[in-house]
């Protein structure tokens, strides 16, 4: 008997420690952050803006919400990151919570003066995993680019998550960078680290574009997307690519997935070449006591589209579209990776990197004067295209047209 | 004293889950500090050195193999040296049960709970590991054959979800660092997976046949030791050296990077279990040598009595040792390197060496030839 009782004292006390976790939150009382801006003000302090779900709007059953906006916007000034953070609290009923955060937006102005400082926040914070995307906002605030409504995805958050891992697989003129990353090549000698450029371009009055009404018409006359590539020294934006220079970027880092390319045809008018693969490596050498970079390219890909006269039956054809886009875009190569070399002087590509994995022990003596180094750096690019496949049909129907 | 006996097996399992220990979560992180993206050298280096330890351990229980490292010291060093060094001894398990009750602590609070008062947490697993010990030897070396099955399952889903991660680029340049350096952070690693399963000598008599037992010491640091190679390799191909180093809890940020189809994602929980069934066990294993060495320096009956106030100094002293979490790391990084190293290292040694001084002179007693010389 006593026994018994003994037990059941016992498990009436379990039952105690078993009511789950102890700091739960329930949905509604979160307020989920998909997006992050970050902006300097003019005294410099940190603004800060929350892009937060509407959880009730995001819910399935259509026609339902009562036509809220999908998201809400907190902004909050603050001397550090954190502080403004929390802050929110006075205007938001919920406590921020960034564990689902997709992009984090960095204002240009905040940029140029340095990442690092707000970024230490993000890695040390338990809350925040480290894969949503980064970008810093070409031309505008970011707290600007949180505020347009989007369609097709009505979290803006998830649109531009979306968008650029999109743009990124289909065009290659992107990077789409995590903060692990991010930080890596920050603190990396040998690669400096770049950044996706997102741009808000608002027509019209700003009251009434960035209300629902912008994505009722079919043509939004307030749209954000993706545009050119940010360089970094360090922490501190420097420059930005422009769209050769960009995608030069993405084959040689090897991100490029899919993109597609011009080549002329000899008796005038293009054709389309479709990247399907893209391959490079990248080898760093000693030569006569300076160092130097062989580029490998391997790329696969189809004719995409034919806008000239030529007979794809033919093997020379073929081999002929083959030189023409090796040519085409080897020129387009060279002379980015040069106008870089010259123009910002920093090592975006991890040509550092290929040293010191090749030669540590050369790599510790140049690795001081690294951006130096790099600018009188030889890069020899070798470029190999394979056309695989010419699409649905064969000759074009151009050819007929008399 | 106590008549409790666990299979060779059993003891294999019990091995297997001290080497992998707090170490898959906390070392990767130490040993790319100290050696960049050739971390995982040190981890084999460290593995290798861990063979050479356990050889000393191998030839202390050959000559007595029936006894705990206490009793040796009593035969050895007379009663009342062998018991000063004992009470030396048996602080290493104690201070680690609480050490290693903080690293769970501050795992849970920075990652997983973090407003959940740290007494709550020590409490919880001050409760079960004190269960575990009371409950004896058998009942915890047949839970870890259970949990051993867990932990190879959760280790195996680790491993092939992050695998497409993988960048074999991170690894490169291979031998950058030099032998020095290479050898220099192995230290740590020895000390934590090897060194410190000094206290296993005191289970040790309680298996059945204690010459396979010593062939499962060795093959149960092995296999620790090629969970933490492995770990350590997937930190630096996965994450690169720097990050690695950065990170408090690499294996903990590598489950995070898991990610199949948009669907296998987010499992850091994976990770945390396999860290709670390893650490749990070297916890209840440490807490048990110190209560077991207790009792038997006392001359106690048993040692279940002792279970729970030892318990409670425990879970106490483990929230009053450290002010914060840098004089915690600072004690980690150069206190108890040295401090394992006198207890499971120099201790054994010693006992090696007056049982070759005793060895020589019961010899020269008995060998009439050599008392004749001498006359």
């Amino acid at each position: 008997m006593k026994r018994i009782i003994t037990i059941l004292t016992v498990l009436t006390l379990l039952l105690s420690l078993t009511t789950g976790c102890w700091n739960r939150r329930e949905l509604n009382e979160l307020a989920i952050t998909l997006a992050m801006g970050l902006d300097l003000t003019k005294d410099g302090k940190y603004l800060v803006t929350a892009q937060v779900v509407n959880p009730s709007e995001i819910a399935g059953d259509k026609g339902g919400g009562g036509g809220d906006s999908p998201v809400v916007i907190y902004q909050e000034k603050g001397e550090t990151v954190f502080e403004a953070i929390r802050k929110m609290t006075k205007e938001s009923p919920r406590k921020i919570y960034p564990s689902h955060l997709r992009m984090l937006i960095i204002g240009e102005s905040l940029a140029k003066k340095g990442i690092g400082k707000p970024l230490d926040l993000l890695s040390r914070d338990w809350e925040l995993r480290s894969d949503f995307y980064v970008a810093v906002s070409k031309g505008v605030r970011a707290e600007e680019v949180l505020k347009v409504p989007t369609s097709l995805e009505k979290t803006p958050a998830n649109k531009m998550f979306d968008n650029l891992e999109v743009s990124a697989e289909a065009w290659s003129a992107t990077s789409a960078v995590m903060l692990d990353e991010l930080i890596t090549d920050m603190v990396s000698p040998g690669k400096q680290p770049v950044l996706t450029g997102i741009t808000a371009d608002i027509k019209g009055d700003k009251r009434t574009t960035l209300s629902k009404q912008n994505v009722e018409l079919i043509d939004t006359p307030a749209k954000i997307y993706f545009n050119q590539l940010a360089v970094f020294k360090k922490d501190k934006l420097i420059g930005w690519l422009n769209e050769n220079q960009s995608k030069t970027y993405n084959i040689i880092t090897n991100k490029e997935v899919s993109t597609v390319v011009n080549i002329p045809c000899p008796d005038g008018g293009k054709a389309v070449y479709q990247v399907t693969k893209s391959d490079s490596k990248v080898k760093g050498k000693i030569r006569n006591g300076r160092p130097e970079i062989d580029i490998n390219i391997q790329v696969e890909g189809n004719v995409g589209e034919v806008e000239c006269k030529v007979d794809l039956s033919k093997q020379e054809t073929i081999d002929m579209l083959e030189k023409s886009y090796e040519k085409e875009k080897k020129e387009i190569l060279v002379k980015s990776v040069k106008q870089i070399q010259e123009k910002y002087k920093v090592d975006i590509f991890g040509f550092g990197d290929a040293i010191h994995r090749t030669d540590p022990k050369a790599w510790s003596k140049l690795k001081k004067d690294w951006d130096k180094n790099f600018e009188d750096l030889k890069v020899n690019i070798q470029l190999n295209g394979e056309i695989r496949r010419v699409g649905t049909i064969g000759n074009s129907f151009l050819n007929d047209i008399k | 004293m106590i008549n409790e006996k666990i299979n060779v097996h059993q003891f294999l399992v019990l091995v297997t889950l001290f080497t992998i220990g707090t170490t898959i979560l906390v070392v990767p992180s130490g040993l790319a500090a100290a050696a960049k993206q050739d971390a995982w050298i040190v981890s084999i280096v460290g593995t290798g050195i861990g063979f050479i330890v356990i050889g000393i351990y191998h030839a202390l229980v050959r000559s007595y193999p029936e006894m705990t490292i206490i009793q040796m010291n009593e035969k050895l060093f007379g009663k009342w040296i062998g018991k000063i060094v004992s009470l030396i001894f048996i602080s290493l398990p104690f201070i680690y049960t609480s050490i290693l009750m903080i690293y769970n602590g501050s795992f849970l609070t920075s990652h997983i709970m973090p407003d959940t008062p740290l007494p709550v947490l020590t409490m919880l697993m001050m409760v079960i590991v004190a269960m575990g010990v009371r409950l004896g030897i058998e009942t915890i070396a047949r839970s870890g054959e259970i949990f051993l099955v867990f932990f190879f399952i959760l280790f195996a889903f680790l491993v092939i979800f992050v695998s497409p991660n993988i960048e074999f680029e991170n690894i490169q340049p291979v031998f950058e660092s030099k032998i020095n350096t290479i050898f220099g952070a192995s230290i740590n690693l020895v000390v934590t997976s090897t060194i410190n399963s000094v206290i296993l000598l005191m289970i040790f008599p309680l298996v059945t046949r204690y010459k396979d037992a010593i062939k499962s010491f060795y093959i149960g640091n092995f296999i620790g030791g090629a969970v933490i190679i492995v770990i350590t390799l997937l930190s630096i191909l996965v994450l690169g050296a720097d990050s690695t180093a950065r990170q408090a809890y690499p294996s903990f940020i590598l489950a995070r990077r898991i990610n199949v189809g948009n669907f296998v994602q987010r499992t850091e929980g994976v990770i945390a279990v396999m860290w709670f069934i390893t650490i749990y066990f070297k916890m209840v294993l440490y807490f048990f040598a110190s209560v077991l060495g207790v009792s038997q320096i006392f001359n106690l009956k048993h040692y279940r009595p002792l279970t729970l106030p030892m318990a409670l100094i425990v879970g106490a002293l483990s929230i009053l040792m450290f002010e914060d979490v840098v004089k915690q790391q600072n004690f980690d990084v150069k206190a108890s390197i040295l401090y394992s190293i006198t207890v499971g290292l120099f201790i054994p040694l010693l006992l090696l060496l007056v049982h070759a001084i005793r060895k020589r002179k019961n010899e020269n007693k008995d060998d009439p030839q050599l008392i004749q010389k001498r006359e």
